[in-house]
C-alpha cells in the first residue's frame, strides 16, 4: 500500500470529490447558466406577472412562497443528475475503471460521488435563492431567513438524499433516454406535486392526505420553514425521516458498489 | 521469494460461456511472465479478475499473498493496469488524470503532481500534458495508458495487449521503457497475441486457449517442444529419400525425412542435437555434403500448433458449450494476425 489503509481512503476520497467538484466547475455554462435563466423565468412569470394576481399565500407574498419550493427543485435535481450522469457517463466511457481499479474502499467511493453531487445541488439551490431573494428584495423588502440553521440541515440532508438515490439511478441506467425518464418522469412531477406553487391548505381533504405521501412535501415543507419560519407540517420530524432515508440511500449505495453492481461483470 | 501472482483454479461463467474453465497460475515476484492466447482465450478475463472488473465465478487469486476480492483494496494497491481498451477520463488534461489516478492510490496531491511528471517524460509525451485524451493521436494514447499504470508505482505491472496497432518504434520503444522496469524489480504480466514480444520479452509465458491453460513454459523450452527442419546440401544427391533411409542416424527425434532437388531436408524435435549424428551418418556413406542449415521452430508455430490441438481436442471431447464457434473464428483471426506480425517484424 501507499501508505495505512486509512490515509489512502482519505487522499484517495479527497481526490475523487475534488475531481467530481472540478467536472462541473469548470464547465459553468452547462452547470449554472441553465437553472439561472429558467429561475429567472420562473420568478418573472410566476412570481411576479402571476404573483400580482394571487397576491398573499399562508401570509406571505405568492413570489416569497413559491421560492423554497423552486429552491428544492433546482437543488434536488441538480444533486440527482451529477450523481447518476457521472455514474453512467464513467460506465458508458468505462472510466469509472480508473476509480474501480484502485484502493479506495466502496464507501469512499460512494462517500465522494455522493458528497460532489450534493455540493452542486447545495450551490445551484444557493444561485436560486440569490435570484429569489434579490427579485423580492427589489419588489418589496429585504427578508431575513428566519431558521438558517434548518434552512442548512434540509438543504443538506435533501441534495445528499437526492445524490444517493443519483447514485443508483446512474448504476441502474443502461442507456442515456432512461437518465431523462428519471429525472423528467418521476423527479419533476414529484416536485410539482410537492406544495411548490400552492399552500396544502387549498387542496381538498383527500388530496392533502394524498399529498402527505409525496415525500418532496416534507423537504419542500422544510426549506420553506428555514426561509419563512412558516411550515405546514412539523420541520422536525421532516427532517428526521429525511436524514434516516438519507442513510438508507447511501447504505444502498455502497451495497451496490460491493456488488458491483452495474459496474462489473 | 514471495510470488507476485497465485492463481488456484480460476473460473469464469458467463451465462452458457466458460470464459475461464480452472486457471492455474503462479508468477514470481520480479519475472516477465507472458500470457499468450488467440482472441477470444480468456486472457482480458483473468486480468480484469484481478483487477476487480470481473468477478470470478470459483478459485481463488491473490496479488503479493493478498486475496483480490478479501483484501482487494491491497490487491489492487499493488497492480498498474495499462488495459487494451482507452478506458480514460476524457474530461481532463492528461496530467490531471494521472494526478486524479495516483490520489485514489493514496499518493498526496504534490508526490502525485511530481509522478505525473515523470511519467508523462517516461513514455515521451510531457509536451502534451496539458492536452485532453481525446486530442491525442492513436501512438501517443496508447503511451498514456502506459503512464496512467506507472503513475501508482506497481510492483505488478500489467500490460494487456499493449502492442496493439502500434506502429514498430512505438512498439520497441515500449518494449525498451517495459524491459527496463523489469529489470529494476517491476514485475510484468503481459497478455499479447504478437508472439515475437513474447518470444523476445518473456522469462516465462503461459499459453492460454479457451480457457484453459495449455502449457507453461519458457520460450527456449517451448521452442524445444517444436520440430526444426536440418537442412543438408549434397554434392550428389540419391534419386529419392529412400535411398537415403539406411544411412539416416536411428533417433525416435527425427519425425521425417524428404529429398528436395540436392537437398535433405530433416524434420526432428531439437534439430540441433540430431545434426551431428545425421552430418556423421552420410559422411560414413560417402554422401559429400556442401552446406547445412537447421532452422529452429518458432515460438509461433508452436503456439499455433499448441492451441489447434486445443481445438481439435474439444472437438474430439464433444464438450464445446454453445457460442464457442465466434472464438473459434476469433482464434483463426489471431493466427493470420500472428502470421502478419511475424512478417513485419521480420522485413526490420
Amino acid at each position: 500500500m501507499s501508505g495505512d489503509a486509512g490515509a489512502v481512503d482519505l487522499t484517495g476520497f479527497l481526490t475523487l470529490t475534488k475531481r467530481e467538484v472540478l467536472r462541473f466547475l469548470r464547465r459553468p455554462s452547462n452547470t449554472f447558466a441553465p437553472p439561472f435563466i429558467t429561475n429567472v423565468l420562473y420568478f418573472s412569470v410566476f412570481g411576479v406577472i402571476l404573483g400580482e394576481r394571487v397576491g398573499t399565500i399562508t401570509g406571505v407574498p405568492y413570489i416569497l412562497f413559491i421560492l423554497p419550493g423552486l429552491v428544492v427543485l433546482g437543488a434536488v435535481s441538480n444533486s440527482f443528475e451529477n450523481a447518476s450522469f457521472s455514474i453512467f457517463h464513467g460506465r458508458w466511457n468505462e472510466y469509472i475503471h480508473e476509480v474501480l481499479t484502485s484502493p479506495l474502499s466502496y464507501a469512499g467511493m460512494v462517500g465522494a460521488y455522493v458528497l460532489a453531487a450534493a455540493t452542486r445541488g447545495v450551490l445551484v439551490g444557493g444561485l436560486i435563492a440569490a435570484i429569489g431573494w434579490t427579485i423580492v428584495t427589489a419588489l418589496f423588502r429585504p427578508v431575513p431567513i428566519e431558521e438558517p440553521l434548518y434552512l442548512l440541515a434540509f438543504l443538506l440532508v435533501i441534495t445528499l438524499l437526492f445524490a444517493s438515490l443519483g447514485v443508483i439511478g446512474g448504476l441502474a441506467a443502461s442507456d442515456f433516454d432512461d437518465l431523462t425518464v428519471m429525472n423528467q418522469f418521476i423527479l419533476r412531477p414529484l416536485v410539482f406535486f410537492g406544495a411548490v406553487f400552492y399552500s396544502l391548505e387549498d387542496l381538498t381533504p383527500l388530496l392533502r392526505d394524498i399529498s402527505l405521501l409525496n415525500p418532496m412535501v416534507y423537504m419542500v415543507n422544510g426549506v420553506r420553514y428555514g426561509f419563512l419560519g412558516v411550515a405546514e407540517v412539523d420541520p422536525r420530524l421532516s427532517l428526521v425521516v429525511l436524514a434516516g432515508m438519507t442513510a438508507a440511500a447511501v447504505g444502498i449505495d455502497v451495497l451496490l458498489f460491493k456488488r458491483g453492481y452495474g459496474l462489473t461483470e | 521469494m514471495t510470488n507476485a501472482l497465485e492463481v488456484e483454479n480460476l473460473q469464469k461463467s458467463y451465462g452458457g460461456l466458460d470464459a475461464l474453465k480452472g486457471v492455474s497460475l503462479t508468477v514470481p515476484e520480479g519475472s516477465f511472465f507472458g500470457l499468450l492466447g488467440p482472441n477470444g482465450a480468456g486472457k482480458t478475463t483473468f486480468i480484469n479478475v484481478l483487477v476487480g472488473l470481473v468477478r470470478a465465478s470459483g478459485g481463488d487469486a491473490r496479488v503479493f499473498g493478498h486475496d483480490v476480492e478479501a483484501d482487494y483494496r491491497e490487491a489492487r494497491d499493488r497492480i498498474g493496469l495499462a488495459p487494451q481498451e482507452f478506458n480514460v477520463d476524457r474530461f481532463f488534461p492528461i496530467h490531471e488524470v494521472l494526478e486524479h489516478k495516483a490520489g485514489y492510490h493514496g499518493v498526496p496531491r504534490d508526490v502525485a503532481a511530481e509522478r505525473a511528471e515523470r511519467a508523462l517524460k517516461q513514455v515521451g509525451i510531457y509536451d502534451k500534458r496539458d492536452t485532453r485524451f481525446d486530442w491525442l493521436s492513436g501512438g501517443m494514447k496508447r503511451r498514456f495508458m502506459l503512464a496512467r499504470a506507472l503513475v501508482t508505482d506497481p510492483d505488478l505491472l500489467i500490460l494487456d495487449e499493449p502492442s496493439a496497432g502500434v506502429d514498430v518504434q512505438l512498439r520497441r520503444d515500449l518494449w525498451d521503457l517495459v524491459t527496463e522496469l523489469n529489470e529494476e524489480g517491476t514485475t510484468v504480466l503481459l497478455t499479447t497475441h504478437y508472439i515475437e514480444e513474447a518470444e523476445r520479452l518473456c522469462d516465462e509465458v503461459a499459453i492460454l486457449d479457451r480457457g484453459r491453460v495449455v502449457t507453461v513454459a519458457s520460450p527456449a523450452e517451448l521452442m524445444d517442444r517444436g520440430t526444426d527442419r536440418v537442412v543438408v546440401t549434397l554434392r550428389d544427391p540419391p534419386a529419392s529419400a529412400g535411398a537415403l533411409s539406411e544411412t539416416l542416424p536411428v533417433d525416435d527425434r527425427i519425425e521425417d525425412a524428404d529429398l528436395e532437388e540436392d537437398r535433405l531436408v530433416v524434420t526432428a524435435r531439437q534439430g540441433g542435437l540430431v545434426a551431428p549424428d545425421l552430418v556423421r551418418e552420410l559422411d560414413r556413406a560417402g554422401h559429400e555434403i556442401l552446406d547445412m542449415e537447421i532452422k529452429r521452430t518458432s515460438l509461433e508455430e508452436v503456439f499455433v500448433d499448441m492451441t489447434r490441438h486445443g481445438e481439435e481436442n474439444e472437438s474430439a471431447d464433444g464438450e464445446e458449450p454453445d457460442g464457442l464457434a465466434d472464438d473459434a473464428e476469433d482464434a483463426a483471426d489471431a493466427r493470420v494476425e500472428t502470421a502478419a506480425a511475424g512478417c513485419g517484424e521480420g522485413s526490420r
